[in-house]
């Protein structure tokens, strides 16, 4: 089995990763590969990954960059047909990758495996939780494409920026729509946790630290949210705030994870 | 006297030079009137946001300086683009082409070859409205150059793709627009001015959905005329400033000759748009738009050689199309330059063998001054004598220019002949078009 899933991972990977390289070669100075080319790599890679997830337990470090790299992937897909382009690929490509990577890294071997009847309410939780995680890294990455092209704009420049990313209006609602749905999404799936702690683990096992990042995590996103939906801020505002809603949740994160290290653990 | 040709271009000076340059349609007569009263004897001045150029039939003295002189009391003692100041300062930006060289450039021109978007239709229109503006000064050879070089432009359109695409100025300004808004469609545009330019791109927008919903002019008819064509509403320019904070997209392209639009009119209003983009797209030179006016926030700002340079992307497809653009205007040069050389051929002809003739009459009656004794029958027969010797000796002459003319050789071989037999150069014909021949 578990070879079964490394096998699938690394195919999974090594379509990602043409993908990536085909993206990103005319940042380089090379031609631009055929749309057909650059949709069929990523949605190969996401066929193959989603059989190889739905093996996974889904316990530990490995097996969540897993599942978030496949949120991703598809995400970029149902995005680019919004946008009518490939421009959120030059971020959700290389990344993707790189979680796989990652993923394969840290481990994929089951952990703990939860008891059968707990198994729908986790599950829930982890799809949910990687979901909103996979939405406000797209909110992130529509907000960068926007920035950047607003700037080229701003200064008159028309190369690459100019002619391969999406207009200015659909980079915000791209941006919007994520946010939106990412943010209770990711709130859900914290609240399942809670709830999956209380009911079947004997209560929560976490620390204070993670408490109070959390929920100010959970602060930080919820002000980009209510900034954009109550306020109706919208362009650059708009973009800087969905930014530093996803970089709270990184930077927390990352720092939390210094602080506990392991990977049998998502955080 | 020949052809020459001498200005600026998009290839030798920046925008904030050209529109110096830039002359308007009033501007045209008195420019050309100060050519003409320094010896030039046709003229027809080519002014559009791209080039400033002077057609003219004249000797490089002082015609030709006159001209250098006018461009160069429209520079500042400091010009922006870093170049020099007065007469000067043109010859930093200008160029001159003489003869063979001048036509074949005009052709290029109006082909579209010599455009900074390569193989636009536009400037087909401009030379023929330059021509039209200068017809009063413009003299029989250059009413056949300008004439000749529209029907090279419609050859090289029809017969090469050169013109195919939408790599224009005004598609650029959809396309940048496109890039802000995404679908324009139910956009609102307001347009400043009423001159072709601004009309072609409002057409370009309607037609990606855009509703043009005003239109302002300084002469409210030509607003009006306009505005009815694009279902808009026409008002004074006063009137427009409020509406920069509701419209979308603003096309400016009046004839003003400094920016109307500033940050004292419109950065309060603009201000109040709460965040909503808007999009100015300033296609007149000299430019409408005061520069400061792209530093409020949510506002894009894009002048001519912007648009210009976004259509440019447009052109590679077109560059294969050169060659066969470039082989029409060889040939249509070629059959210019046989005209032109035609036309000196005839009174330099009659001119050379009436001098021959004068000089075998002289010889003649000094001859039969000594031959006293002749009958007249003899005399007769020494005259018919003189008379078929001359024809003999100026038959192949007169073929060799007839034929060097009808290929476009003309020009060397009569500069030639002139020279060698004393003959007189201002009587039309390359090198000296004073009279200029016959009328197109």
């Amino acid at each position: 089995m578990c070879a079964v899933i490394l096998t699938l991972h690394f195919i999974a990977l090594a379509l990602y990763g043409l993908a990536t390289a085909l993206t990103l070669a005319p940042f380089v100075g090379l031609p631009s590969a055929p749309r057909a080319i650059t949709v069929a790599l990523p949605s190969a890679g996401a066929a193959v990954h989603v059989v190889a997830v739905s093996q996974l337990t889904l316990v530990g470090l490995g097996p969540a960059l897993s599942m978030l790299a496949l949120c991703l992937v598809l995400l970029q897909l149902a995005s680019e047909r919004l946008l009518r382009g490939s421009a959120v690929a030059f971020f959700t490509s290389p990344l993707a990758t790189g979680l796989v990577g990652l993923a394969l890294l840290s481990g994929l071997a089951p952990g703990a495996e939860p008891s059968a009847g707990r198994n729908a309410w986790f599950i829930l939780h982890v799809a949910l939780s990687v979901l909103g995680l996979a939405l406000l890294a797209l909110a992130f990455i529509a907000a960068a494409l926007y920035l950047l092209q607003f700037r080229e704009l701003k200064a008159r420049r028309f190369g690459q920026v100019f002619q391969l990313f999406p207009p200015l209006e659909r980079l915000d609602r791209l941006n919007r729509f994520a946010l939106v749905a990412g943010f209770p999404a990711l709130t859900l799936g914290v609240l399942l946790a809670l709830g999956y702690a209380a009911r079947f683990a004997g209560g929560l096992h976490v620390g204070k630290a993670q408490i109070v990042w959390g929920v100010f995590t959970w602060v930080v996103l919820g002000w980009a949210v209510w900034v954009r939906v109550v306020r109706h801020w919208a362009g650059r505002r708009a973009a800087f705030a969905s930014i530093a809603g996803f970089s709270a949740v990184l930077l927390v994160y990352v720092a939390l994870k210094l602080a506990e290290p392991g990977a049998e653990r998502f955080l | 006297m020949g052809i020459k040709v001498l200005g600026v271009n998009h290839r030798t000076a920046p925008l904030d030079v050209r529109e110096r340059f830039a002359h308007g349609a009033h501007e045209v007569p008195a420019a050309l009137a100060r050519v003409m009263a320094a010896g030039a004897t046709g003229g027809v001045l080519l002014s559009t946001c791209n080039r400033t150029e002077f057609y003219l039939i004249a000797d490089d003295e002082p015609a030709v300086e006159t001209v250098w002189a006018l461009l160069g009391e429209r520079l500042p003692s400091s010009p922006p683009g870093g170049g020099g100041s007065g007469v000067g300062g043109v010859h930093d930006y200008g160029y001159i082409a003489r003869d063979r060289e001048a036509v074949r450039h005009l052709y290029r021109v109006s082909s579209g070859l010599d455009s900074m978007i390569l193989g636009e239709s536009q400037i087909q229109g401009q030379v023929r409205d330059a021509w039209e503006a200068s017809r009063a000064q413009a003299g029989p050879v250059l009413h056949r150059l300008f004439q000749t070089a529209l029907h090279v432009g419609s050859r090289v359109r029809t017969e090469t793709a050169l013109g195919m695409g939408t790599a224009s100025a005004a598609s650029a300004a959809v396309a940048v627009a496109g890039k802000i808004f995404g679908d324009l469609a139910g956009r609102s545009a307001l347009i400043l001015g009423a001159g072709d330019m601004a009309e072609l791109a409002a057409t370009c927008l309607t037609d990606e959905g855009v509703q043009v919903t005003l239109v302002a002019n300084r002469t409210q008819e030509r607003a009006r005329a306009i505005a009815e064509r694009l279902g808009a509403r026409a008002l004074s320019l006063e009137e427009a400033w409020p509406h920069f904070a509701t419209t979308d997209i603003a096309l400016c392209s009046t004839a003003a000759p400094h920016a109307v639009v500033t940050w004292e009119r419109v950065g309060q209003t603009i201000a109040g748009r709460r965040g909503r983009p808007l999009c100015i797209l300033d296609l007149a030179v000299p430019r409408d738009v005061d520069p400061a006016v792209a530093q409020l926030e949510n506002v894009f700002l894009y002048d001519v050689d912007d648009l210009q340079t976004v259509a440019a992307q447009a052109t590679a497809r077109r560059r294969d199309e050169i060659p066969a653009a470039e082989r029409i205007v060889e040939e249509e040069t070629d059959l210019f330059w046989a005209w032109y050389g035609g036309l000196g051929v005839v009174p330099a002809i009659k001119e050379f063998r009436s001098r021959m003739d004068q000089l075998r009459a002289g010889e003649l009656e000094r001859a039969l001054r000594q031959l006293g004794h002749l009958t007249p029958e003899d005399r007769a027969r020494v005259e018919h004598l003189s008379q078929a010797l001359l024809n003999k000796f100026l038959h192949q002459p007169t073929l060799a220019l007839k034929q060097a003319a009808e290929e476009g050789r003309g020009y060397g071989l009569l500069e030639a002949m002139r020279r060698l037999f004393g003959l007189g150069g201002d009587e039309g014909g390359p090198g000296g078009p004073g009279g200029e021949g016959p009328s197109a």
